[in-house]
């Protein structure tokens, strides 16, 4: 850039298409050449009192006497600005980085260095529990939208130089800034190097939710049901996965941090588990894996038992169950395929709707739709129990939500066309798909297969912490992970 | 798929529960005369030239931490071509031994009236799917087999204990020359693994010779327990009846909870699907170096259509489900990398194969 006062102002201008929210305060310094100095920002992203105490009320009285514009421009970092965050910088790129940010950029007339203030001090959402992550021993701290905030609730867990916190921006056009944040001495370099290579590779234009990156760090196709990216908004989760050497990516904007490599296993451990005592950690995490399966496979088991083998249900279960079966007009398969299709519908009504609007769509749901279909015998109770049962096992593993609900309907139909028989291939090639997916190199199914006895103290059971800290689990270390191979 | 090489003992285990799927799809082959020790005696012979066979593949795995099929590609390049069709033709057939009693099995007893044709294709589309992942994903898969395994086996011998009937006749050794020669070439059928070894262990590492022993020993318990809970749960007659384990898992009950021949048919479906996903593998590998979509579904294929034969034309069934046929063909394919072990000392076949890329 130039070094001319006007000629910069007038390129930011022409650059913003002279946006309402850029100002600009050109002041004159008190010195014998009367050298002029902007400072610009933006409106709505600084605080305007920080602004005045820490750089406009200190820089008008001083008196730069004989100085130039460059030698002004280095006072004012040295000695003017009561600034705790002052940085220099010298294109136009970065002077549109910074003031985008909350910054005060102040530009002195003849100098080719720029100043960039901390003043940052717009509005935003106040640290509180994530609300699809409540825990009942813990802390209730959850991240929140602004980047430095998620980052200072990081730090103050993980109180050691070993944490890094590594800036970069994704987007084309909205430049949104990232944090790579790991543990150095546990991460591992190539799993490193490789996480940056994809954030590379993104060509998004705008990334304006983390969910818009975690498709760029998948292992191969991304139209598959599981996902290999993980995404927390609790700093206490995250941190705890920094200890194992994963990577943590905080987006600026949502409080959703991403979390990889992400393994299956791990979508059944919660930060309770680690308050419980083990018998009950162990205890709710064996429910978790029932309810996983009960999820997936209980309706369409039920549709194969009911439509081919009814003679393996118990005597008093067959008997009420065929009584109820023959009262309905549909065929057991559509009728579970449309009581489950319903059930998505009201789940999808109710999480748009406004909530003093709740109450009424819950009671229209439960007693409209469902005992007065019952009881008119279009549906059968046993029906309604056993998807009723089955959707509410799959918010135990609430991550693991869109592919479950696609396998229920996956199984519903096979088990409806092909019976038992059906569902044991279709299950062995769902074991396929998973066993054959990654996440950034590391088997997805690690633990279990490739099978590792050493991690298992924390998959089915929790340990106890005696024992969980002799061994500490890092993820590069799990076998078969390729963590030799950069991409 | 990646190239990592995997745990050997991983690997022996699927083909462990390769080889038990036997005795699950296991019928009138064994002879009625013999009794309960007598067929452990001829399982033990089985089983010992089932080592036996592997010993080849073993040496060839030790001396140059390869599989035989990359090592005679190395060695004998000019031998390619009947190296090929031969492995080709006998995997292709060792398909047709086990989805042949299986869809038999699966028409005859679960869903009567079904078309066996359409139980094979479906069968043989999802194992082109697990082929074409590649061995590590399959044996990793059979991790989760041996898990429902051991729940299946737990629940049939478990439900099997109410109703054993101890009889000094199971015990005492019945059964003449004739009966220990039919007994002992049943139980040499899994020494297909051997030949399996001998195609695949090349994506394997960490191997120890106690591995093979510690797989056909397991698969000899296996066997042992099915045999006696045919023998004394069952009685002389049901277990002479075609497919005795099934009716196993059928007769057996828990209190009153039953149904467990759903439990076993799952347990020979996925087994069946495995050993059909390594063969193709290893088809493929035989005419390949690496896994390729194409082969797979040319071997896939070929599997299907000589299905269809053996389903309609009565005679090639018999070709396909002969044990001794069966026996020949494996004794063959597992002693040809015999030829390689002699044919140069470890520090030549190390020289050789040096500047061989991993398969």
């Amino acid at each position: 850039m130039n070094n001319s006062l006007s000629e910069k102002l007038s390129e930011l201008k022409a650059d913003f298409a002279d946006s309402a929210d850029l100002t600009v305060r050109v002041v004159t310094l008190k010195s014998v050449r009367n050298i002029r100095a902007a400072i610009v920002t933006i409106e709505g992203m600084c605080d305007k009192e920080q602004l005045s105490q820490s750089v406009i009320n200190p820089l008008m009285p001083y008196d730069f006497g004989m100085l130039d514009g460059e030698q002004a421009a280095q006072r004012i970092l040295s000695s003017v600005t009561a600034s705790s965050d002052v940085t220099t910088f010298y294109t136009k790129q970065e002077l549109i980085t910074y003031i985008t940010s909350g910054f005060a950029a102040v530009i002195v007339d003849g100098a080719e260095t720029m100043l960039a203030a901390g003043v940052q001090g717009y509005s935003f959402r106040g640290v509180s529990e994530p609300e699809s992550e409540v825990v009942q021993r813990g802390s209730r701290e959850g991240f929140t939208e602004p980047l430095r905030v998620n980052m200072s609730l990081i730090r103050r867990r993980i109180k050691n130089p070993d944490l890094v916190f590594e800036q970069a921006s994704v987007g084309g056009e909205s430049r949104t800034q990232i944090m790579l944040c790991y543990l150095q001495s546990r991460t591992s370099p190539k799993l490193l190097g490789k996480l940056r290579k994809r954030l590379e590779r993104c060509d998004l234009d705008s990334v304006l939710a983390s969910g818009y990156l975690s498709e760029y760090l998948e292992d191969g196709k991304t139209s598959r049901l599981f996902s290999g990216v993980g995404i927390s908004e609790r700093p206490d989760t995250v941190c705890g996965k920094l200890t194992e050497g994963r990577i943590a990516v905080i987006v600026d904007g949502t409080p959703a941090v991403i979390i990889v490599p992400r393994l299956f296993v791990e979508e059944f451990q919660g930060v309770d588990d680690y308050s419980n005592r083990t018998y009950y950690a162990a205890f709710i995490r064996l429910t978790k894996y029932l309810s996983f399966f009960a999820a997936v496979f209980l309706p369409g088991l039920y549709v194969a038992l009911a439509q081919f083998h009814p003679e393996y249900f118990p005597t008093m279960i067959l008997i009420k169950t065929s009584e109820s079966l023959a009262q309905t007009p549909l065929p057991v398969t559509l009728e579970v395929l449309a009581i489950t299709f319903v059930y998505e519908i009201m789940k999808e009504a109710g999480l748009r709707i406004p909530k003093s609007l709740g109450h009424a769509v819950g009671i229209v749901g439960a007693l409209v739709i469902g005992e007065s279909a019952v009881n008119a015998g279009i549906i059968s109770s046993s029906t309604l129990m056993v998807v009723a049962t089955a959707a509410i096992c799959s918010y135990v593993t609430s991550p693991l939500y869109p592919p479950v609900t696609m396998l229920r309907f996956i199984y519903i139909v096979i088990g409806g066309l092909c019976g038992l028989w059906g569902i044991t291939l279709a299950a062995a090639v769902m074991i396929i798909s998973m066993c054959s997916k990654t996440s950034l190199g590391v088997p997805y199914m690690s633990s279990l297969a490739p099978f590792s006895l050493r991690t298992m103290r924390d998959v089915f059971v929790r340990a106890d912490w005696k024992t969980l800290s002799k061994h500490v689990i890092r993820v590069q270390k799990f076998k078969e992970t390729e963590a030799e191979s950069v991409e | 798929m990646n190239k990592l090489r995997f745990s050997s003992k991983r690997f022996l285990l699927t083909l462990m529960l390769c080889a038990c799927s036997v005795i699950l799809l296991q019928n009138k082959d064994l002879s009625p005369n013999a009794s309960f020790s007598f067929n452990i005696i001829c399982m033990l012979c089985g089983l010992s030239v089932c080592f036996l066979l592997f010993v080849p593949s073993l040496i060839i795995k030790r001396r140059t931490g390869l599989d035989f099929l990359t090592v005679a590609r190395v060695k004998t390049p000019s031998l390619r071509l009947p190296t090929a069709v031969f492995y080709s033709l006998y995997l292709i057939f060792t398909a047709e031994f086990f989805l042949l009693p299986y869809t038999d099995m699966f028409a005859k007893k679960y869903y009567s009236g079904v078309t066996p044709c359409a139980v094979a294709l479906l069968l043989v589309l999802t194992c082109v799917y697990a082929a074409v992942k590649g061995v590590n994903v399959i044996t990793r898969f059979g991790i989760f087999l041996f898990g429902f395994a051991f729940v299946t086996n737990a629940l049939m011998f478990g439900g099997s204990l109410g109703s054993l009937d101890f009889s000094l006749y199971g015990f005492e050794l019945s059964g003449g020359s004739g009966d220990f020669w039919r007994d002992s070439l049943y139980f040499v059928t899994p020494a297909f693994i051997a030949v399996l070894y001998a195609c695949l262990s090349g994506a394997t590492e960490n191997f120890r010779l106690r591995q093979p022993v510690f797989a056909l020993i397991f698969t000899g318990v296996k066997f042992a327990l099915v045999l006696f809970f045919i023998f004394f749960s069952l009685g002389d007659y049901a277990g002479k009846q075609e497919y005795p384990t099934f009716t196993l898992s059928r007769a057996a009950r828990l209190g009153s909870f039953g149904g467990i021949e759903s439990f076993y048919l799952a347990l020979a479906t996925m087994s069946v699907f495995m050993i059909i996903s390594l063969i193709l593998c290893a088809a493929t590998k035989s005419v390949k170096r690496e896994s390729d979509v194409k082969y797979v579904a040319v071997f896939a294929a070929i599997i299907f259509s000589a299905h269809i034969c053996g389903t309609y034309i009565d005679s090639v069934k018999e070709i396909f489900t002969s044990t001794g046929l069966f026996v020949i063909l494996t004794a063959a394919a597992a002693l040809v990398p015999l030829g390689y072990v002699f044919t140069g000392r470890k520090s030549n076949a190390r020289k050789a194969l040096r500047n061989t890329d991993m398969p």
